[in-house]
């Protein structure tokens, strides 16, 4: 067994999908690694579910292949991939209990009846509902559905994991805690999952890496920091989280610096780190999240390099405080986000507030 | 000023308007079935006089009844009839209610929904004498056939026999059945037949695990909707089996209209009710007992 190059669990090439006249996937081609938690990440329509359900089988490919395990996977039904799938209604057999639901899949397994019930104990013990098998199915609360759905699933010990939105009927609270839970089952299980979502936030805590998908194409795969901190457009910025967007001309670049003149800030350098669309000589936007500016308080000194402008608006979280300010020169308000620190008062609307900006915090858009 | 609250509180209470709602219904319901019902336990319970029913209690209507072995074999009969046609009709009528739930796209199901209730356009009587054009002795189909030189002579198997009976029952019982079948297979979500496909399972398995028993419902309420009055039926044994092969009905207006012995007649139809009765709670029973198709 050689380390470099590890087969992909997943490889899809080119997929393309029609609904008539309808394109929903546009040339999709990505690889997904063994054990890796992935996450498709996008608004509704973009296609994301359709890919997941594609690569479960439940969809035909229009053209494109659909690899799972080195195996091209073109008329090979749903209930014969090595795949599992968590539904977003959860999907859960109301005419069974929650034992029969577990072991709906084993039917097929060569197993005696008491082995079968110490995989689903064992089961059930996994995703935390221990004692739960006889219960009705349609007697469970959402989050014991969604574990249920879970042990379902992974009781037949599929390659990979599909997961369809599974978090976005909880609530918050117990959205916050499946997370969690979602997290550190994968890593037990060492199985590779696929997560459909359209909570930015959700795929940033849960992904090893996430494809950020728009209209039937991927328009980026990355690590969830890079993601955050280098989007390669300013729709992926805008998706992940608050960006905000500056006019820029890009004046030159040479040995790996581009001097830029930014609408408010003035002219500073980046690296071409920085560029992660490239650079191109004109007008175009640099972003910046709202947390790498900083309101200074008296006393306080700026790392970076600082200008005065005024707050315009002030929405206090409790934890955080976000404020749009007008920056001279600068047409729309930028946000700010400060953690409220000890000792650290928060200004008032139409307050004088100098701003903290660092260059190395910019990200050019061409 | 008690009074008056009282009065508006009882005016403003749930239960009222809830029967203030179902009174016009309940009134003619109790009028015109609870009402004749009675009538007719009653009378089975009373002696027949030469013109008049006699207000005497008496239990020779039943014991009478069921000492005549032609009661016996006519409500036997009826059964077995009933039997063929529920099991028939209901499965001839699945695939048909599977197809429009599965099959037709949501915004056509409407259009043959109602394609499948035409029959209902004309008289159930009507219904019954086409089918008599169709099987009868120089109907559609002994014409045909022998227009076509396949056979010599009208056959007779089908004219006036229970298989006519049970062909004709069956039509126009059929939507009877699709409706409610239809109606449960539309509300199983269809994410649970992509689960069980996921899982594992074909799609001969899918539907023996996951379609048949969550449809279940529909079928059972088919049975009873097309088993319980079909027993009762007149018309058609009267028609098509042109009164040679009579049915629990029939008998009853004979006893009743004929024979003028309202209490004999009352003792069979109250006989025939139990014994239906009896056999559609068994059979509920043993839906939920031992149906549980799936497990």
């Amino acid at each position: 067994m050689t380390l470099s190059a590890p087969r992909p669990i997943i490889a899809l090439r080119d997929v393309q999908k029609y609904y008539s006249d309808y394109h929903a996937l546009r040339g999709i081609t990505a690889e997904i690694q063994q054990g890796e938690f992935f996450s498709l990440l996008g608004p509704s329509g973009c296609g994301k579910t359709t890919l997941l359900r594609t690569i479960a089988g439940f969809e035909d490919v229009s053209s494109g292949t659909v690899h799972i395990d080195g195996k091209d996977m073109d008329g090979v039904p749903a209930n014969v991939r090595p795949t599992n799938m968590v539904f977003q209604s959860y999907a859960i057999f109301p005419h069974l209990t929650v034992a029969e639901n577990v072991g709906f899949g084993l039917r097929r397994a060569a197993l005696s009846r008491t082995e079968k019930a110490a995989e689903v104990d064992a089961a059930l013990k996994m995703v935390g509902l221990t004692g739960y098998g006889g219960r009705a199915a349609h007697a469970l609360s959402g989050g014991q559905r969604q574990r249920v759905a879970l042990a379902r699933a992974l009781i037949l010990k599929p390659k990979v994991l599909l997961l369809d939105e599974p978090l976005s009927a909880l609530d918050k609270k117990m959205r916050e805690q499946m997370q969690i839970e979602l997290r550190r089952l994968q890593r037990q299980v060492g199985i590779t999952f696929i997560l459909v979502t359209h909570d930015q936030e959700e795929a940033l805590i849960m992904s090893d890496r996430i494809a950020v998908m728009f209209e039937g194409q991927i328009a980026q795969l990355a690590s969830p920091q890079q993601l955050y901190r280098r989007p390669i457009s300013r729709q992926v910025a805008e998706f992940i989280g608050v960006m905000n967007f500056l006019p820029v001309q890009v004046l030159g670049e040479n040995g790996g610096r581009v001097q830029l003149n930014v609408a408010g800030l003035g002219a500073c350098e980046i690296t071409a780190e920085q560029c992660p669309s490239g650079v191109q000589i004109g007008a175009a936007s640099v972003g910046l999240r709202p947390e790498t500016l900083t309101v200074l308080f008296e006393g306080e000194v700026a790392r970076g390099r600082e200008l005065l402008g005024r707050v315009e608006e002030v929405q206090y979280f409790g934890d955080m405080t976000s404020y749009e300010v007008s920056l001279p020169d600068v047409a729309r308000p930028v946000s700010i986000s400060m953690r409220n620190l000890v000792g650290r008062q928060v200004l008032e609307r139409g307050a004088p507030a100098r701003v903290a900006w660092e260059e190395g915090a910019l990200v050019l858009f061409c | 000023m008690m009074q008056s609250s009282l009065i508006g509180r009882v005016a403003r209470s749930e239960n009222l308007r809830g029967w203030a709602m179902v009174s016009p219904t309940a009134l003619v319901a109790i009028l015109l079935l609870a009402a004749p019902l009675g009538m007719i336990v009653a009378f089975s319970f009373m002696t027949d006089g030469y013109l008049e029913i006699l207000p005497e209690f008496t239990l020779e209507n039943y014991t009478k009844a069921w000492a005549d072995p032609l009661f016996r074999q006519i409500l036997f009969r009826s059964l077995y009839v009933s039997a063929l046609v529920t099991a028939a009709t209901v499965v001839l009528a699945f695939p048909i209610a599977y197809f429009v739930s599965f099959h037709v796209a949501p915004e056509r199901k409407s259009l043959w929904l109602f394609l499948i209730t035409i029959p209902f356009w004309t008289s159930y009587l009507i219904r019954v004498f086409l089918w008599k054009v169709i099987l009868g002795y120089s109907g559609v189909i002994n014409s045909g056939l022998m227009g076509l030189g396949l056979i010599s002579e009208p056959l007779t198997f089908f004219n006036y026999s229970v298989s006519a009976i049970i062909v004709t029952l069956a039509h126009a019982y059929a939507p009877f059945a699709i409706l409610p079948i239809f109606v449960a297979l539309e509300r199983i979500d269809r994410s649970l037949l992509e689960a069980s496909r996921d899982l594992g399972e074909g799609h001969l398995r899918t539907f023996w695990r996951v379609t048949l028993p969550l449809s279940i419902a529909g079928v059972v309420s088919a049975v009873l909707i097309v088993f319980i009055p079909t027993v009762g039926d007149y018309v058609t044994p009267q028609l098509i089996g042109g009164g040679k092969i009579p049915l629990v009905a029939n008998l009853i207006q004979n006893r009743m209209l004929d024979l003028d012995n309202k209490p004999a007649g009352s003792a069979l139809a109250v006989s025939s009710m139990v014994i239906v009765a009896i056999i559609s709670v068994a059979f509920l029973w043993a839906n939920r007992r031992y149906l549980r198709v799936g497990r």
